[in-house]
């Protein structure tokens, strides 16, 4: 590390914001991807602000010309609309040694990528991404789940935090036994 | 009578249960024809059709059927099976339309299923097609309170007496207010388990303390919930009834506490304590005084898959089950209380929930070792409370001693036995209707 970062001194490289914002934003994302798959979710809660709010809307078929209904809007029933407290509790559930949908845990790999990026006025960022995430369960229980994360990032003591995460999955009935792991 | 005893799967005197039944296609198909072929089956609501020409898309067991409500603003609901070829007439999960038309060939019905337009009938049918009586399938439709039932079976009794005194308790939430209900949902996932455990559990207070004790200790923690332990349940003044094939589960109220679960935590207590002493005395004009200030209804099921309300427990195969949840909330309470109960419902139950998402696992065992050759030859143990129910003073149907009982449940089973031994509905017996149905409440609403 300290030889890249004396490199980095001697040899500044000014990239354009919108790159270095990109390049930054995908770290974030790699990191993310990691904690969850390592099972750090304590260190993954830190990733949220505390008026986060966890968003993942039911998806219909409609035609075509109605696409406009096509996610749930907020204030319909969702599947998942968590504020940080929930996340937490979520997350603490886990650690009872007693929530039988995850004890033993999941075996997951997050793939995230197609990362775009745009600052918003206000100094925070959306940020669009897509995901496939493997989730092994058990003996032989297994499932892809893929969509895209819609979020709203926003630098709290000079780190991205997750304002607002819409996530939507590819699914209109759910293939899965149960969504216990976090997308 | 013209029942067979072909199908005696639980023995009343031990409630040891033939686990075949959880397992084998040749009696899943059976109950397709004799059970979801026949009874009244829960498949919508009246508010996901509010508007002339909505339609809803839904099933009967694996049927799937088109919820309608027509121009004159009747409610109907079709077989989504072209009489063609039998090419689905509706592919969304909703919305509004006159006509739905085949996408192979271009047959045309009115959402009150009549056939109206067929591409070529003069050149191609020689105008030889008997049109009239090729309008789509339809089933019967009958509403409690709003909540949409169907069935295909010409000779079932009026939904009124299949809920029968059922309803005495099921009023007590989907026919508490003037204002009726709105229904929100449904969230759908594939659960690998057979369709009955799912309906059985409902009764299960059992398993709440070992299956769910993650997520009410987190809650008691986060949320300020009471705790939760096998002792309470045990201890718990709380009964099962049975009637009609239907198990409820219920408890003698304090009239003072606010009856609802989801979205109850310290912070949001006062808001469920003021919707409730606002709306007491309308609730006991509707109810009457026993039924509004004293029962308070539990986890329930309707025979044969109505889960907890409206949540659907959709046969796909003996080994799977799409599972409907939709949340029920009062047309006119305060939009910050159906928020939180909306909340709370999602974070409690569906796919995520907190406390659902544990029970799958457990349920899926059970109907994985149903398949195993050797593993089913040893029967489920149903013995709980045996000899400790019976008709009760003040509570209709057959009641239970206790909370924590596996009454209900044998008793699902011995009306699983009625349905597919019975030749027609002349064979299923129903219990007359002898509860006092005090206050102004109806079926519809």
């Amino acid at each position: 590390m300290k030889t890249k970062r004396a490199r980095a001194a001697a040899r500044p490289v000014a990239l354009p914001p919108p790159q270095a914002l990109w390049f930054e934003l995908m770290q974030f994302y790699i990191r993310e991807a990691w904690l969850l798959d390592e099972r750090r979710l304590k260190e993954w809660l830190d990733l949220f602000t505390d008026d986060v709010l966890y968003f993942m809307p039911r998806r219909k078929n409609v035609p075509r010309r109605e696409l406009q209904r096509e996610l749930t809007p907020l204030g319909d029933l969702a599947i998942l609309e968590e504020d940080k407290r929930y996340l937490e509790m979520r997350v603490a559930r886990l650690e009872t040694g007693m929530a039988w949908a995850e004890d033993p845990p999941s075996r997951t790999r997050h793939l995230i990528g197609n990362l775009k990026a745009a600052p918003l006025e206000n100094g925070e960022v959306e940020a669009r991404t897509a995901f496939l995430v493997y989730r092994s369960h058990l003996e032989t229980d297994h499932q892809l789940l893929s969509g895209c994360r819609d979020d709203v990032l926003r630098k709290v003591n000079g780190a991205w935090k997750v304002a607002r995460r819409t996530i939507v999955l590819d699914a209109n009935v759910l293939l899965d036994k149960n969504l216990s792991v976090f997308l | 009578m013209g029942a067979t005893r072909k199908y005696v799967v639980i023995d009343p005197a031990t409630g040891k249960i033939d686990r075949r039944i959880f397992s084998e296609q040749a009696i899943y198909d059976v109950e397709m024809e004799k059970i979801f072929g026949r009874a009244w089956l829960m498949i919508g609501h009246e508010s996901l059709v509010p508007a002339a020409d909505d339609f809803f898309h839904t099933y009967m067991g694996e049927d799937p059927v088109i919820l309608t409500r027509d121009g004159e603003g009747r409610l109907h609901a079709l077989l989504n099976m072209c009489r063609h070829r039998g090419n689905r007439v509706v592919r969304c999960d909703d919305g509004n339309a006159k006509r739905f038309m085949c996408t192979y060939h271009g047959w045309t019905y009115r959402n009150d299923g009549a056939l109206e337009y067929v591409p070529g009938e003069s050149e191609a049918y020689y105008d030889a097609l008997d049109r009239p009586s090729l309008g789509l399938i339809e089933a019967r439709v009958e509403t409690y309170a709003g909540i949409v039932f169907a069935t295909w079976a010409k000779d079932a009794p009026s939904l009124e007496a299949y809920l029968g005194d059922a309803r005495w308790y099921l009023d007590t939430v989907f026919n508490r207010r003037d204002c009726g209900m709105q229904a929100l949902g449904p969230m759908k996932w594939l659960e690998p388990v057979n369709w009955k455990t799912l309906v059985d559990n409902c009764s299960d207070n059992y398993h709440v303390p070992t299956s769910h004790l993650s997520s009410a200790r987190v809650q008691t923690r986060y949320l300020g919930r009471p705790p939760l332990s096998h002792e309470d349940q045990f201890a718990s003044p709380n009964k099962h009834a049975f009637v009609n094939g239907h198990s409820i589960t219920f408890r003698d109220a304090d009239d003072n506490v606010p009856r609802y679960v989801h979205g109850v935590s310290s912070e949001t207590f006062s808001l469920f304590q003021e919707y409730h002493d606002a709306t007491m005395q309308e609730v006991e004009r509707r109810l009457g005084t026993l039924r509004a200030r004293r029962v308070q209804l539990g986890n329930h099921s309707i025979f044969p898959n109505g889960i907890l309300g409206l949540r659907l427990a959709l046969p796909r195969g003996p080994l799977k089950t799409e599972f409907w949840h939709f949340v029920l909330l009062d047309r006119d309470m305060p939009e910050e209380l159906k928020r939180v109960i909306r909340i709370g419902s999602q974070a409690n139950n569906g796919a995520a929930g907190m406390f659902e998402q544990d029970d799958v696992d457990n349920w899926r065992q059970v109907t994985a070792a149903s398949t195993s050759r050797f593993g089913r030859q040893h029967p489920q143990d149903l013995s709980m409370g045996l000899g400790h129910a019976g008709p009760h003073a003040d509570y209709p149907g057959l009641v239970s001693e206790r909370y924590i009982s596996e009454n209900n449940q044998r008793l699902f089973y011995r009306r699983w036995e009625e349905f597919m031994n019975a030749r027609s509905w002349a064979d299923i017996p129903l219990d007359p209707i002898k509860a006092g149905f005090d206050g102004t409440a109806t079926m519809q609403g």
